[in-house]
């Protein structure tokens, strides 16, 4: 049934003339997913009122052609910057900058831009299946299983740091202390706010990872001087293996899957996003594989697993929204507010009411990530060329272009003040080997956990564990959680025989 | 507090410099229209629908500008600090600010001095239970033998609010699950049966009647506007009533006279404006406009009705 809608919304897209837009979405959500810091929830942010003069159904197709770029579109400055553009594009890095750095930038370009168009598909194929189960899907995840994710993503962080766990723990717990500033989501009580109203929403989270990823590595740039590809011999330096980048996501097609099926899954539980989805993603991929110490040093499926699976969370943040109307992520919240804007009143009976406009979104996100890649993969040869820069010349203009970024999304200047200040953390951090995707994943996750874990408090009358064993998603939730955790130990008893 | 004194003067020095000249052609530059809220939110929708209007009843430029921040405080703060020139008016959330206010917790921004221009509408609610539940009245929720569980967005919040002085009226025991994002997440965990009963706007419940998930018990207003569901007044609780979420529109303190009755006179023909109606008929969202003096006496009534729960709602 899902498959007739959607292939009228495509029809329509293609003869009304509208895919200049889907096209015009993606040309900027390239560029804001390039430019660091900035990403799709900016570029979104910044097209709402744009978008007041437009059919509904375009402006759509306008914000369906930027969430569908922007994460391939920050893979390119992460593989090639070291620099996350987005920052679900953080994980990318580990594996990403050491190829670029032996030259082979090309071969992890390629790679990424078909995982990311392959895990967008997956992702919206498997949104379009779950829609007759959608409701039910739903309403199955309360309060007490967002805790066990929660819990499940802190867990990660403590066996993703392998032979750093003490540092990723400490980076972690510095990302939770962070995460509780601002007012209290349950009492409303006001904490570690300095006296400033500035801080009562909590740490806002596009200027710290501007900061931390973006700042931080131009200050490290800046003082080793050179180019990123400067290490490599000349005769590497040559623009190949795009092809056997995209040849490499299908050898590697059990990686595609699994991680397309974390990000569907991650997703679609609001408050989570990519940036959880690809870390969690990559840390599984590491952790199942047979060689894991060839993990950071530059192994393409360091690359194809988080890629996969932030570009598979797009389809996922829409199953909440065709069941009830609500958003999944922070680019489906603003996506159902340009519908608001609209004079379009999202709700239960959404997929029946604005049918026009969440299969033109559908349409405009496949369209989006398959065109984004093709554009990618076309430009690759020239977009590596960065990497023969001076940094001397680069380093100026990204800090001026993502600090110009952080403050136009909101117009604070404290905004700017916040991420130089995380800039120098995560410079200190980098220097004194502490990984700072932790603090991030940390802070990210610090709010949801803090709000589910007091909901579930108090619908459960306290009892908070009769209530999860009473609840088969909980239980199965807390073995994933058990599994994780003992995992270092399986690998070390199976090395062992 | 000096810097604040000086911007002050300097803002009254201003306008007793250009309010002889302004009142001759205002206006004649472009207006700001501030929301406390982010681009599509309920209250960004309004501003938007009446900006168009609104431009075409001044015949200048109406800039609508989002200052999202601490629950709208932001927002209400740089309408309050603005010059009293008219160029700068916002959208307000009344009661969401009344209670920062009453609670000492507000920053930046005192009601009792705003310019109140017109009002754009009221949101009336409405007490929900699942399709399914047993409950049938406002007595069964009471005399469930423990307090009833109700879910609501933070303890803020305009509905929290609502249910906490309601209930507190009639003794009825609650317990306010806080926590979830947004309206409709409130309903979707009522659905989920993490709480027993949620008081939101009727418009937002509605929706969810209609696909059979909950059940109104009551409406909160004297007469009914919901087919077969009584209103709290005929079910005997006259107070309810003035439980309601109101969007005013209103500017700095001290807007001279003619300014202001310009700007609410603009107002009011945008909102009776036949764009705005169909919008207002197409997004489920309702106005009603009401002139600058039945606004400032309805602002007076609803402090004066919020501060007798002041301590009330200082110990919750």
């Amino acid at each position: 049934m899902g498959f007739d809608l959607l292939f009228n919304a495509l029809h329509d897209v293609i003869t009304g003339g509208s895919v200049i837009y889907v096209f015009l979405g993606v040309v900027l959500g390239l560029t804001f997913g390039v430019i660091p810091g900035l990403g799709g929830t900016t570029a979104l942010a910044l097209l709402i009122p744009v978008t007041f003069s437009m059919q509904s159904v375009d402006a759509m197709y306008l914000a369906g052609g930027v969430m569908g770029a922007t994460s391939f579109g920050g893979s390119i400055t992460a593989i090639l910057l070291n620099t996350p553009g987005t920052a679900p594009n953080a994980a990318t890095t580990f594996d990403g900058y050491p190829l670029a750095r032996q030259g082979k930038a090309g071969l992890a370009i390629g790679a990424s831009a078909t995982a990311s168009a392959m895990g967008g598909l997956i992702g919206l194929v498997t949104l379009l299946l779950v829609i007759p189960v959608a409701r039910e899907l739903v309403l199955a995840f309360g309060p007490a299983e967002f805790f066990l994710l929660t819990v499940l993503g802190l867990v990660a962080i403590a066996i993703s740091a392998r032979g750093k766990l003490l540092r990723g723990l400490i980076a972690g717990g510095f990302g939770l202390m962070l995460a509780f500033v601002g007012s209290d989501t349950v009492s409303g009580e006001l904490r570690f706010t300095l006296g400033t109203d500035y801080l009562w929403d909590g740490i806002p989270l596009v200027p710290t990872l501007t900061g931390m990823f973006a700042l931080s590595q131009m200050i490290e740039l800046a003082l080793k001087g050179g180019t990123v590809a400067g290490a490599s011999d000349k005769a590497s330096q040559k623009i190949s293996g795009v092809w056997d980048g995209v040849r490499a996501v299908f050898t590697h097609w059990t990686v595609l899957l699994r991680c397309s099926a974390i990000g569907t899954i991650i997703g679609a539980i609001p408050g989570l996003g990519g940036t959880v989805a690809s870390f969690i993603a990559y840390t599984s991929t590491v952790q199942s594989s047979k060689n894991p110490e060839s993990f950071g040093k530059g192994n393409i499926v360091g690359v194809i697993a988080p890629e996969s699976a932030n570009n598979a969370k797009d389809g996922g943040s829409l199953v909440p929204t065709v069941a009830f109307g609500i958003p999944g992520s922070a680019e489906t919240a603003l996506f159902l507010g340009i519908l608001v804007l609209h004079g379009i009143d999202p709700g239960p009976s959404i997929l029946l009411d604005n049918q026009a406009e969440v299969y033109g979104l559908i349409v405009a996100l496949t369209l989006s990530a398959v065109g984004a890649s093709i554009i990618g993969l076309i430009f690759a040869r020239w977009l590596v060329m960065i990497t023969h820069i001076n940094v001397h010349f680069l380093v100026p203009v990204v800090v001026a272009v993502s600090l110009t970024g952080v403050y136009v999304l909101e117009g604070k200047p404290g905004d700017v003040v916040l991420a130089m200040i995380m800039g120098i953390v995560g410079y200190l951090m980098i220097r004194f080997d502490y990984p700072r995707l932790t603090l991030v994943i940390a802070l990210v996750l610090g709010e949801t956990a803090e709000r589910s874990f007091h909901q579930t408090r108090m619908i459960s009358d306290q009892d908070m564990i009769g209530f999860m064993a009473a609840r088969p998603q909980s239980l199965i939730l807390i073995a994933l959680i058990v599994l994780t955790l003992m995992l270092p130990s399986l690998r070390r008893m199976r090395q062992r025989k | 507090m000096k810097r604040s004194l000086i911007k002050g003067l300097i803002a009254a020095a201003a306008v007793a410099l250009t309010a002889a000249p302004a009142l001759a052609e205002f206006p004649d530059k472009p207006i700001t229209f501030v929301v406390g809220y982010s681009p599509g939110g309920g209250f960004d929708a309004y501003a938007r629908a009446l900006a168009p209007e609104l431009e075409k009843a001044l015949g200048v430029e109406v800039v609508v500008e989002n200052v999202p921040g601490a629950g709208g405080q932001k927002g209400a703060a740089t309408i309050y600090r603005a010059d009293a020139d008219g160029y700068t008016i916002g959208i307000w959330n009344i009661p969401g600010l009344t209670v920062p206010q009453l609670l000492g917790t507000a920053s930046g921004f005192d009601l009792n001095d705003v310019t109140w221009l017109a009002t754009l509408g009221n949101s009336r609610y409405a007490l929900a239970v699942q399709a399914n539940s047993e409950i049938t009245s406002l007595e069964d929720l009471c005399a469930l033998g423990r307090p009833f569980k109700h879910s609501d967005t933070g303890p803020a919040s305009t509905s929290s609010v609502t249910a906490y002085i309601a209930m507190n009226l009639i003794d009825c025991p609650i317990v306010n699950v806080t926590g979830y994002k947004g309206s409709t997440d409130t309903i979707i965990g009522l659905m989920r049966g993490e709480v027993d009963a949620t008081i939101k706007p009727i418009a937002s419940l509605n929706k969810y009647v209609a696909s059979g998930d909950v059940k109104l018990l009551m409406t909160l207003e004297d007469t009914p506007s919901v087919e077969g569901i009584p209103s709290s007044a005929q079910a005997g609780y006259p107070d309810f009533s003035k439980f309601q979420v109101v969007r005013v529109i209103g500017g700095p303190p001290g807007i001279p006279a003619e300014v202001a009755a310009k700007l609410s006179d603009a107002i009011m023909t945008a909102a009776t404006s036949q764009a705005v109606t169909e919008w207002s008929a197409s997004s489920k969202r309702p106005v009603d406009p009401v002139g600058p003096a039945e606004t400032v006496a309805l602002m007076d009534e609803l402090m004066s009705f919020y501060t007798q729960y002041k301590d009330l709602l200082a110990n919750k």
